[in-house]
């Protein structure tokens, strides 16, 4: 053995045998090194601006709690997602609490109720006399089969931001809109070629149509959706069906009245400020985001109501999102709720994220705050936040389903070949796109209803 | 002579050691749970169902998976029918002595195999961006009736993934090839020539049948590569999350990692990958039998 040990150590040249050797070293002294043992309470989060707010709180928690002190981990989308999703299904170590977005939900709901990684929340709120404190319509996302999973950060109403300045030089006056169809009618002027090459280089709304919660916006406001409160699809619905023939018709076909750009990129946001489009759909958090980064069009800029779908229609949608969940890994149930709650519920907070993100808090309690009534000047004076917050009441539910993802693809999907057809076909008006609209989302519905079917873990769709 | 051996019995064990530890651990339980996952239906690895062959029969009639198979399929051939022979017309450009800065020319050929497909994914959604794009802007530009909204990745979903993929592989090919020809003799193309063979006809009845087996092991990992579609489309189609418009960029693989990783269901995406890995398994004995004459003669 002696021999043989020796004879590896002659045949490896010195500089090999170092590294060998340092390699076993280095493995025995990392696999002998204590865990190191997680103290405290612990949050997960993946948007910075959220953590630097909890960071600030945590010495006030710290001192209520100097025997659970808080710890705010800051970790990138996808592999929080990858993590949050690997301890549900394996047991590898979870924080108390995680802030989820919308789009990295669903998969968390995907099995059997008592397997889902976050407590129920539902007894709790009513305990605590939350449930009617917050916006209904901003539980919905976070609710499976009718448990309440989560609190939800922001209420995300969208309104329409415009570029006032382009409007008012074109003399149109914003107040005579009310539906969509008032909307094209009145901005119609501003469908411009700038260049006369025969494109069109201005055109009155834009919204990206890669973007995949771009229909959710338009289906929601019209009264229709993927699902109903109960997760049964509605993809098919004489509501979604009506919608999407107009959406196409906007789109595609002669009469265009839609730019397709991705706002989300520097490309987009260059053709905004180039007046590529007149006005854009924004959720709170979008408005928030406008003066950073286009900050050219400060004063050039205002909000308006989304036009209804129909005269004395809702005005407002709802457009992403994020909760904060108790995981059931947390040893300190009761603690981590009362941090969820701390973070959540309190004015403080509730003033701080609107100022930096301007997302509005879907409590009641703080809708009346002044600071909502603050006159901005890149809004050209308008109280923006008052006109979030007052569109709150109308936000349509969102309810969720761990088929959401499957469920926007589809419906996409449908909108682009209905898009195709009606170029094809050279469609102008909505009613003559409206029998291929309803059997694209008759085969939608279809498939998404063999995809549920085949789930064993999710009962069958309720009866509403 | 003695018989003695200068090692103990249990040596060659020990080298196989770690080899046969991690083979077992990252290759072939891996392979054998995902066998079996594919006749159950999971909520993660720990909450799961057997359900028999429902995998495999669901995937018969799910649309979404034919439409996957189908874009995969286009993508293979097309891949097949352009890379390789740009790859090896780059390839005979660049054999050429007379030509100045070869090594320059391969270099930047060679290079968008460096950067890598993210790298290759991010400048292709920047460059055939519609309005700001270069592409549309340069056309728009160049001739002032082209669209500078031409949906370049929008409505043309193939070809824009084609496009990227060429120029992303393209050179790796090129280096392949490169290397076989300049293996051909030179005697028998000297030879050919004196007998008065043209340039098609060198290249015809010379050069490709010393390539031949080159030629052949490219198209072998071209085909295998392209079935493995996922970066590109997964970059080029972000907002998306790979599917495209009208679910035209979804591949095989694409569709494989929404379903184990975005939907949960690693049973479903087993299923997906063990049709995959047969397909693969099948082209490979596939090119074995269509090469079996060569093998032998070697």
């Amino acid at each position: 053995m002696k021999s043989f040990f020796a004879g590896i150590v002659r045949t490896l040249s010195p500089g090999i045998s170092l590294v060998l050797g340092l390699g076993i070293i280095s493995a025995i002294v990392v696999a002998l090194l204590p865990l190191q043992p997680r103290g405290g309470i612990e949050i997960w989060l993946g948007d910075g601006n959220h953590a630097n707010l909890y960071r600030a709180l945590a010495p006030e928690w710290n001192r209520r709690h100097p025997d659970l002190p808080l710890t705010v981990t800051l970790i990138s989308g996808p592999a929080l997602q990858s993590r949050m999703l690997s301890g549900f299904y394996s047991g590898t170590p979870l924080p108390d609490l995680i802030e989820v977005e919308r789009g990295q939900i669903g998969q968390v709901f995907a099995g059997p109720l008592q397997d889902v990684g976050f407590t129920d929340l539902t007894g709790l709120l009513a305990r605590d006399g939350l449930t009617h404190e917050i916006d209904p319509a901003s539980y919905s996302p976070w609710t499976s089969r009718g448990r309440i999973f989560g609190l939800p950060r922001g209420a995300h109403p969208v309104m329409l931001a415009y570029r006032s300045d382009l409007v008012e030089a074109a003399g149109i006056d914003v107040k005579q809109i009310e539906t969509w169809d008032d909307y094209f009618r009145l901005m119609r002027p501003l469908l411009q070629d700038l260049d006369g090459d025969g494109y069109i280089d201005r055109y009155p709304l834009t919204i990206s149509l890669t973007n995949a919660s771009f229909s959710e916006i338009f289906l929601i406001q019209g009264g229709g959706g993927y699902f109903d409160a109960m997760g049964n699809p509605l993809l098919n619905s004489a509501t979604n069906a009506r919608i999407v023939a107009r959406l196409a018709t906007w789109y595609a076909g002669p009469g265009r009245v839609i730019g397709d750009i991705n706002m989300y990129t520097g490309a987009g946001l260059r053709l905004l400020r180039e007046g590529y489009a007149v006005a854009i759909p924004s959720a709170d958090w979008y408005v928030g985001n406008l003066p950073v980064s286009l900050p050219s069009l400060a004063g050039k800029i205002k909000l308006m109501p989304l036009p209804a779908w129909e005269r004395g229609g809702r005005r407002t949608s709802a457009n992403g999102g994020t909760m904060i969940g108790v995981t059931k890994a947390s040893k300190h149930q009761e603690v981590a709720w009362e941090l969820a709650k701390f973070l959540y519920l309190s004015p403080v907070i509730a003033r701080q994220l609107y100022d930096l993100t301007h997302i509005v808090s879907p409590v009641k309690s703080t809708w009346s705050a002044s600071y909502y009534d603050r006159p901005e000047p890149y809004f050209c004076g308008q109280p923006v936040g008052r006109l979030l917050q007052q569109a709150i009441p109308d936000i349509p539910p969102r309810p969720s389903s761990p088929y959401l993802s499957s469920a926007v693809q589809l419906v996409n999907s449908a909108i682009t070949q209905l898009m195709a057809i009606t170029d094809r076909q050279g469609y102008v008006r909505p009613e003559q796109a409206a029998a291929d609209a309803r059997r694209l989302l008759d085969e939608a519905q279809h498939t998404l209803l063999d995809q549920i079917h085949r789930n064993v873990f999710q009962q069958a769709p309720a009866t509403p | 002579m003695s018989s003695r051996r200068p090692y103990p019995a249990w040596a060659p064990w020990l080298f196989l050691a770690p080899f046969l530890l991690f083979f077992t651990a990252f290759g072939a339980w891996p392979l054998v749970r995902s066998f079996m996952l594919a006749f159950e239906q999971t909520f993660g690895p720990r909450t799961t169902v057997y359900v028999g062959a429902l995998n495999f029969r669901f995937l018969l009639h799910d649309p979404l998976f034919w439409a996957a198979v189908r874009n995969t399929a286009v993508f293979t051939a097309g891949t097949l029918v352009v890379q390789v022979p740009v790859a090896l017309a780059l390839a005979l450009l660049l054999n050429r002595p007379d030509l100045r800065g070869r090594a320059a020319f391969r270099l930047i050929f060679f290079s968008p195999t460096i950067v890598g497909s993210i790298f290759v994914g991010v400048i292709f959604s920047l460059l055939l961006e519609k309005r700001s794009g270069l592409v549309n802007t340069l056309l728009h530009a160049a001739f002032h009736s082209w669209n500078p909204d031409f949906p370049w990745v929008d409505g043309f979903v193939m070809p824009s993934l084609l496009m990227a993929s060429l120029w992303l592989s393209v050179g790796f090919n090129m280096s392949y090839l490169l290397a076989a020809l300049q293996n051909v003799p030179a005697d028998q193309l000297d030879a050919a020539a004196i007998d008065g063979a043209n340039a098609w006809q060198r290249f015809r009845h010379v050069t490709l049948p010393a390539i031949q087996p080159v030629v052949g092991i490219l198209i072998l990992l071209t085909a295998v590569g392209a079935l493995q579609l996922f970066d590109l489309p997964f970059i080029l189609y972000a907002d998306s999350f790979g599917n495209g418009p009208n679910n035209a960029a979804l591949s095989i693989v694409t569709y494989l990692y929404q379903t184990g990783f975005r939907s949960g269901d690693l049973g479903y995406a087993s299923a997906i990958g063990w049709i995959l890995t047969i397909v693969l398994v099948l082209i490979a004995l596939g090119y074995r039998w269509l090469t079996r004459e060569e093998d032998a003669a070697s």
